[in-house]
């Protein structure tokens, strides 16, 4: 897929947008994830409950009325069948959450919030993901169906 | 502690009833324009694609990347807080030193980055944008991981004698 200055400008909003909540309801402090997975605290839980209690419905919606896209079509949504790496990746991905106290994207509006700290984070992040892609690579594998990570909808049928 | 903030316009923490919901429009949003679901672990992966000139890159996500960042900072400058430059991390730097504190946040975080790709999403993979699209594969994922880390988080606890 080309990159267009489309994409480009509606990609750097909606991150700004997603940074500027997450920073908002306060999900780069290690505090607030330590807090919930602690079960002390649930707003994050709610937080996650009213994300998904209001795109899901949407989605649908406008999935059943076959919404053409602004830039790229047909609205595709992908539901792929479960397999044993989203479990296993799932479980390391709990765990090293649970230790490093906040995940990708809120780690680095952490970095910006002052946290040095975060910076380790951030580094570590990198390395585990290009640990895992030199894996697949060596293994001639293919890479996990990611279906809420970037997708190549041109070779979609 | 040096603190930088620009307005106290925004509360301390954004109820989640207003945070979650807006998350969710971001989302639905982001279909209706591009098609495309907002994880951050692919934003993560193409970044190092693009600037490793690696063949495929999808570089607009990038601009992605770099936008969370940039909202974040506009959020946190809002706050009456602002920014405060500290090391981060206070319940593990209570108890640790700031050294053993980085060598287990970085050790932490290569096993997250890991799992995430090997699971082919995040939080926000596929912890929002998988599940609104009703994938098995992302719930399976989400369930597994929010288990995980609720479990972990435990074990933690009794290791450190309740102090973490």
């Amino acid at each position: 897929m080309k990159s267009s200055t489309a994409h480009k400008v509606f990609g750097l909003l909606f991150g700004a947008g997603f940074g500027f909540v997450l920073a908002a309801a306060n999900l780069h402090e290690y505090d607030t994830i330590h807090k919930m997975l602690r079960l002390e605290e649930f707003d994050v839980f709610l937080l996650m409950g009213g994300a998904i209690g209001t795109s899901l419905p949407l989605l649908w919606w406008l999935e059943r009325r076959r919404t053409r896209t602004v830039l790229g079509g047909p609205l595709l949504l992908s539901r792929s069948k479960p397999r044993r790496e989203h479990v296993i990746g799932g479980a390391l991905f709990g765990i090293g959450w649970a230790v490093s106290g906040t995940c990708p994207a809120p780690a680095l509006v952490m970095l910006v919030s002052g946290a040095g700290l975060a910076a380790v984070t951030i580094i570590g992040l990198f390395v585990g993901l290009n640990l895992r892609d030199a894996q697949v690579r060596r293994a001639d594998g293919a890479a996990t169906a990611a279906d809420g990570e970037h997708r190549d909808i041109t070779r979609v049928p | 502690m040096l603190s930088t903030t620009f307005a106290a316009v925004l509360p301390d923490r954004l109820p989640w009833y207003f945070a979650g919901p807006a998350l969710g429009l971001l989302v639905v949003g982001f279909f209706v324009i591009a098609n495309q679901p907002l994880g951050a672990t692919g934003a993560y992966v193409e970044t190092y694609k693009t600037v490793t000139r690696a063949p495929g890159a999808v570089s607009w996500r990038m601009f992605y990347f770099l936008g969370i960042p940039i909202g974040g900072l506009v959020g946190v400058l809002l706050k009456e807080d602002g920014i405060v430059r500290r090391a981060g991390y206070d319940a593990l730097r209570n108890e640790l030193s700031l050294g053993t504190t980085a060598i287990i946040v970085l050790v932490g975080a290569v096993v997250m980055g890991y799992g995430a790709r090997m699971a082919g999403g995040c939080t926000s993979g596929h912890g929002i944008c998988g599940t609104a699209q009703r994938s098995p594969a992302s719930w399976v994922a989400t369930c597994t991981f929010m288990g995980a880390a609720v479990l972990t988080t435990l074990v933690i606890r009794v290791i450190s004698g309740g102090a973490i």
